[in-house]
């Protein structure tokens, strides 16, 4: 064991008391037993037992594994290659993102109200459950909504628009077979939904996300609908919002690495005034422009909304339009003004819109 | 500092260690620096002993000194260059990045770190035949844009996939993850990666802000020993085994608004040389960047090298100044 004594993950007192006692290296510990332990160093027994604890755990052959393991870039290229992505059913989004939203990596979605990234979200709920026959991934959904948007009857909507989509692309058996299954029900079933009422909860939260992923290792999305919307209110501590939010951001790219799922985020918008001018800017500060993988951000421009990518690791940066339709997220249409006729935009459920729709301006 | 235990040299047996115990003496360091005839005076040991044990330590645990005559040619034999492709970055790294030496690459969000060391994996791992170690802990890595890189270098599939093979990727999260990961390399990691061909020239950490900036600050007291036991870390890692260290970091906004690296000035001393990306104010959605020298122990500062990311190879004639260079760059 070549750790030394700073580097384990032990509480700071501990660590001190290990020091002073002379121990440098991991391995001058590993033959202690605990009351020796406690005696030498002068440490309470169940903290030396935690601490013998902790080493054992450490030099277990898997956690060594994950530690050492490297992979070639070519091992995960394969790998890349086999996790596929989420289509978001706007072929203009998806080209420019690479094929849809990618697994194993963060997207963060951010856009000022109203401009659908709610809308978004609930779209890729239901198109990750897209049947692998059909080039989608057959898997499921966790849902975080911290602000009650989650509507239901808009998911039905988009459910049911997603299975007429593929009903006219299915031609083979095994494909109409899959859509024999593929309802507005199993698919409303295999979103679970979580609401988070303020950051704590939300912190907990994601705390537990890794045993739940263990425990439903078909769920291939999860969404966090916004993670702003807790950390804007009543913080008053804006370091320790920087830090909560920093650790938060690697505990979820490191859940959307270990369990193949791909992780949403939605911000909201804020002014920056910067010499006389004032520009909106995606909320929560500078260093969580870092944490994200990636970085959708949506925008209107005029009457048009359009999407672009910000920040990729792979991508270039592009902007798209896009339309919200009945049916969902989808591509805008080619005419420049859309007319009544060829646009359905509505809110189906008839609920207060927050942007006015294009149907009302013509 | 090594714990006196028995059987650490000839005469250290259970009776003299608990003598020097009560005396408080437990490391090999303690009892080197107290006083043989004292200390044979308060425990009940002979002096000869004493200085027997005394003189096997100090022959076993002591540093050996180096001329600076030798220490310089070692460095001139060991030191290498590896040139990172592009020749404006080169120009101002001196060159290149060195072995032995951490270089830093700093920028907002979406401003290339990553691109960047991407670019330089690739030509490390293609140009130079070399293994590359990436340490990626924002997930940003991507196998896929390693490969579209090296299509537009080579179009042969087994050059590409030999090159691939020779970047090694690891995944950590979290700050304690990257020091098991940091000490393992150094104890056995790189060893066994320079016997299995090809030896091992860099390594690369994006980003080193992501782990550690959770964990400084506020009533945390453990932030400041971790960061450099981070640095301390990967400067022996670039010291002992001749390699050249590339991390990111993220980026802050000093007192009078303008960026700066972030991580504090506890940090600003482990990198050699510190670069500053940034995007080219106006030119919109391009990949134009301009880099900019903030810490260079040979060349002078603050000298700025424009840089598309996209030609990575390619030579710009001039260096960002103005508008015009620009349009003429676009023309067919």
């Amino acid at each position: 064991m070549h750790r030394t004594v700073p580097s384990l993950p032990l509480a700071p007192s501990v660590k001190v008391k290990l020091i002073n006692a002379g121990f440098q290296v991991a391995s001058d510990l590993i033959d202690m037993r605990p009351l020796q332990l406690c005696k030498e160093v002068g440490i309470s027994q169940q903290e030396a037992v935690e601490v013998l604890q902790m080493l054992r755990d450490d030099g277990q052959p898997h956690q060594q594994r994950a530690a050492t393991e490297s992979l070639t870039a070519l091992d995960l290229l394969h790998q890349e290659q086999a996790l596929g992505s989420i289509v978001t059913f706007c072929s203009a989004l998806d080209d420019a993102l690479g094929g849809g939203l990618p697994v194993g990596k963060t997207t963060e979605i951010c856009g000022a109200p109203g401009v659908g990234k709610t809308q978004l979200c609930m779209q890729l709920a239901v198109d990750v459950q897209i049947p692998v026959c059909f080039g989608g991934l057959g898997g499921k959904a966790l849902y975080i909504d911290t602000e009650g948007s989650f509507l239901v009857q808009r998911v039905a909507d988009m459910a049911e628009a997603a299975v007429q989509h593929c009903t006219l692309l299915a031609e083979d058996t095994e494909q109409r077979q899959a859509l024999e299954e593929l309802t507005v029900e199993k698919i409303l079933s295999n979103i679970f939904l979580v609401r988070c009422h303020d950051y704590v909860e939300l912190l907990a939260e994601v705390y537990l996300l890794p045993d739940f992923l263990s425990e439903h290792p078909e769920v291939r999305l999860v969404v966090i609908d916004s993670i702003a919307f807790p950390f804007r209110h009543d913080f008053e501590d804006l370091s320790q919002r920087t830090r909560l939010l920093n650790g938060l951001a690697q505990q979820l790219i490191q859940l959307a690495t270990q369990h193949s799922v791909a992780v949403v985020l939605t911000n909201q918008m804020t002014t920056r005034v910067s010499n006389g001018q004032s520009k909106l800017v995606p909320a929560l500060g500078e260093s969580w422009g870092h944490a994200a993988t990636q970085r959708l951000i949506l925008h209107w421009e005029g009457l048009r909304r359009l999407a672009s990518l910000y920040k990729s690791p792979s991508q270039m940066e592009a902007t798209i339009q896009y339309q919200i339709t009945v049916q969902g997220f989808r591509d805008a249409p080619d005419e420049p003004r859309p007319t009544p006729a060829t646009s359905a935009v509505s809110s189906p459920s008839g609920n207060h819109s927050k942007h006015p729709r294009m149907e009302d301006r013509s | 500092m090594v714990i006196l235990r028995e059987g650490i040299c000839p005469g250290v047996n259970e009776e003299f260690i608990k003598a020097l115990q009560s005396e408080d003496i437990k490391t090999v360091e303690d009892f080197v620096s107290c006083n043989p005839e004292e200390l044979a005076q308060k425990c009940s040991l002979s002096y000869k002993a004493l200085v027997a044990v005394r003189r096997v330590l100090l022959a076993q645990y002591t540093a050996f000194p180096v001329s600076g005559a030798d220490l310089y040619e070692e460095l001139l034999s060991s030191t290498a260059i590896l040139s990172t492709g592009n020749p404006s970055l080169d120009k101002l790294l001196d060159s290149g990045l060195y072995t032995g030496e951490i270089t830093e690459l700093a920028g907002s969000p979406g401003s290339g770190k990553t691109q960047v060391c991407f670019s330089v994996a690739v030509n490390i791992s293609h140009q130079l035949k070399q293994t590359v170690f990436y340490i990626d802990t924002k997930g940003g890595m991507c196998a896929n844009r390693l490969l579209q890189m090296l299509q537009s270098k080579t179009p042969n599939m087994e050059e590409q996939m030999e090159a691939l093979q020779k970047i090694k990727v690891l995944r950590v999260f979290d700050v304690f993850s990257l020091l098991a990961c940091l000490q393992n390399l150094r104890s056995n990691g790189l060893q066994k990666a320079s016997v299995g061909g090809g030896s091992v020239k860099a390594l690369m950490v994006d980003s080193v802000s992501a782990v550690l900036s959770s964990m400084l600050g506020g009533k945390q007291n453990e932030g400041m020993s971790l960061l450099m036991q981070v640095a301390g870390e990967l400067k022996m890692i670039a010291k002992d085994f001749n390699i050249a260290v590339l991390v990111t970091n993220h980026v802050t906004k000093d007192g009078n608004g303008h960026l700066k690296a972030g991580l504090g000035q506890s940090w600003s001393h482990g990198p050699r040389t510190r670069v500053l990306l940034q995007r080219i104010e106006g030119a919109g959605t391009s990949s134009l960047r301009t880099a900019t020298l903030t810490k260079s122990s040979r060349q002078a500062c603050h000298l700025v090298e424009g840089f598309d990311l996209c030609h990575w190879s390619e030579e710009r004639r001039t260096s960002i100044s103005g508008k015009r260079k620009l349009e003429e760059r676009s023309k067919p």
